[in-house]
């Protein structure tokens, strides 16, 4: 099987990349811990409205956006993946790999593994914050531990996301604002910050239509309401669908664009 | 001895030539025509050189001959093996040397290696041994562990071609092997590049657009301008296409009469294709102008005239270019991706 062995030296070197960058790694978990506290602190007044609790289903507005900033995490940190390509393209290491007999499904998928398995770490921080300020996991480590499989499963997705939109556009110039009109809407028409309870109707049915949705609806199931089976594998069906049409959008814009 | 398993690896049913190229053409979008029915043959262990300035079609025809691009038509077979129908075979007998410096920055020199290895599917001792035998002969042994953002631009060059050596290939492919690095770095990297042909037999197919460079390494080159082969032939013979040396005297004050004897038996002598008088200044033309010099001062002394001077100029590679081209070597503009490359390519090169 040398697909799997260049997969895994494919995402071997974007792990290395990672780990050489600790300041980095920083940078990326410094953003949703400023939503964390900030936010997650300035909205601690809403939940004493009755009201507004019930629409968000908890006692604290904190536990409600935990999911929702791991998700964002996940999002963000995936959706840059395909940069990496580009410039790997501009400084000629695409080629050197093209040149190599490396299978060429190894290469966006080996990359979108390795954009996964970075942004578990990142979530797995948030989750560590998440903690400390008082924030309880109903289903304890085994539920984490499945929420962390989603929060990659829907990075990895993102991923596939930014690869595609990246063989497209193909210069790293033209892909950043592309990726920036993708986040935004993508975050603010699911219900990860606010609940779909708060939205207008119309709203409702693009969030029932985003991915995002689903998996944070999940991840936000395991951290304050226990196993709730049909929201947890719901989630997890949409992700793993997701992530499975990723891949095959992916490879294939990547094998069409080598001709 | 590090290049002798890939004689058994290597070698498709098609003998004679390790390249051979028919009609090869590439047809870009929008009509542009990059290489238009080249044809050449490279033996094995031989340099062999394309010439030409930037955007003549020397990168598209490695491009096709690393199988990282497909012809539009015509054939070429590298190691046997046909380009297009048996790329995967092709792969494993090259080695790809692209201009761009194509090093991870974020990686040690010995990771570099060590994932280049990974993906011609070395098993993992095998390719740890590898990457420290090329690390010594390239001379990076006490850097291997440091990141290659902190290596010069002549390092990164070695890094690059030693990760082109890596899985043993019969044919190395050179894309502008020196472009952009100073005059010193520049001989040490063609040291480097003859010694690998000495110690190896290796075949090696290069691109350049400094003459110098083709002049100082290839046993053959061939001119390309706007995507078609001019000539083909040893730096040395195609400048004695050119006519051969020119051979300057001034002679000193003397009667017309003698100075016109003198002519004639300068005519006369072995080798010189052409005098022409003008002034007191003398021009001979001959093949091997080096070894003319001595005789002709003796055939000019019984005559009685004497010499106030002597030019030899040999043809350079620049007159040959300009005379199979018609014009100097220049570089055509590419798109702002190119140009994109290019500034990159730069600030890597000069160790930023």
């Amino acid at each position: 099987m040398t697909v799997l062995s260049d997969i895994y030296y494919v995402c071997w070197r974007e792990m290395k990349r990672f780990w050489q960058h600790k300041p980095r790694i920083l940078v990326v978990v410094f953003q949703p811990l400023v939503w964390l506290v900030l936010m997650g602190n300035m909205m601690s007044g809403l939940t004493s409205n009755p009201f507004a609790s019930r629409m968000l289903g908890v006692e604290r507005y904190i536990d409600f956006m935990t999911p929702g900033v791991m998700i964002m995490t996940a999002l963000f940190g995936g959706i840059f993946s395909g940069v990496s390509l580009l410039w790997d393209r501009r400084i000629g290491f695409l080629s050197k790999m093209l040149v190599a007999p490396v299978s060429r499904v190894a290469i966006p998928v080996g990359k979108m593994l390795a954009t996964a398995m970075q942004g578990a770490i990142q979530v797995a921080v948030i989750a560590l914050v998440a903690l400390f300020l008082g924030v309880k996991f109903k289903t304890g480590l085994g539920g984490f531990l499945c929420l962390l499989f989603i929060a990659a499963l829907f990075c990895f997705a993102m991923a596939g996301v930014s690869l595609s939109v990246a063989i497209w556009v193909k210069t790293i110039e033209g892909l950043h604002p592309i990726l920036n009109f993708f986040t935004m809407p993508m975050v603010f028409s699911s219900n990860a910050i606010f609940p779909e309870a708060a939205m207008p109707s119309w709203l409702r049915v693009v969030s029932a239509w985003n991915p995002l949705s689903y998996a944070v609806t999940a991840m936000r199931a395991l951290i304050v309401e226990g196993w709730a089976w049909g929201k947890i594998l719901s989630g997890l069906m949409v992700t793993l669908l997701f992530a499975f049409a990723m891949v095959l959008v992916a490879t294939c814009q990547f094998k069409r664009s080598l001709g | 001895m590090l290049f002798r398993s890939a004689a058994v690896s290597c070698g498709g049913e098609k003998v004679g030539a390790i390249i051979e190229v028919e009609g090869l053409t590439k047809v870009y979008a929008r009509g542009i025509v990059a290489v238009k029915e080249v044809t050449f043959a490279v033996e094995e262990g031989e340099i062999f050189g394309f010439l030409g300035p930037n955007g003549a079609g020397k990168s598209t025809t490695i491009m096709m001959l690393t199988t990282l691009i497909k012809p539009t038509a015509g054939r070429a077979f590298v190691a046997g093996f046909d380009v297009v129908r048996e790329p995967g075979r092709v792969r494993l007998c090259i080695g790809y040397v692209s201009q761009e410096l194509a090093v991870d920055d974020n990686l040690s020199g010995r990771d570099n290696l060590f994932l280049q290895a990974g993906f011609y599917h070395l098993p993992r001792g095998e390719a740890r041994a590898r990457c420290d035998e090329l690390l010594k002969m390239m001379g990076l042994y006490e850097r291997a562990d440091d990141l290659v953002e902190t290596y010069s631009g002549g390092m990164r060059k070695r890094l690059d071609i030693a990760c082109g050596l890596i899985h043993r290939p019969k044919v190395l492919f050179l894309d502008e092997p020196t472009v952009g690095l100073d005059t010193q770095t520049r001989h040490q990297i063609w040291g480097y590049i003859k010694a690998l042909r000495e110690k190896y037999g290796m075949t090696i197919f290069m691109t350049t657009h400094y003459m110098e460079e083709a002049d100082a390494l290839c046993d053959r080159i061939a001119i390309i301008d706007r995507g078609v082969i001019k000539a083909v032939g040893a730096p040395a013979a195609l400048k004695d296409r050119l006519g051969g040396d020119v051979v300057t005297l001034r002679f000193k004050e003397a009667p017309a009469e003698k100075i016109r004897e003198a002519v004639a038996a300068l005519e006369g002598l072995a080798g010189v294709r052409g005098v022409k008088h003008q002034d007191g200044d003398c021009f001979i033309v001959a093949r091997g102008g080096g070894e003319l010099i001595p005789q002709i001062f003796q055939v000019l002394q019984p005559l009685g005239v004497g010499v106030e001077r002597v030019t030899l100029k040999r043809p350079s590679l620049d007159d040959v270019y300009l005379y199979y081209t018609g014009r100097e070597l220049r570089d055509e503009t590419g798109s702002k991706e190119e140009a994109m490359r290019a500034r990159m390519l730069m600030r890597r090169v000069r160790g930023a």
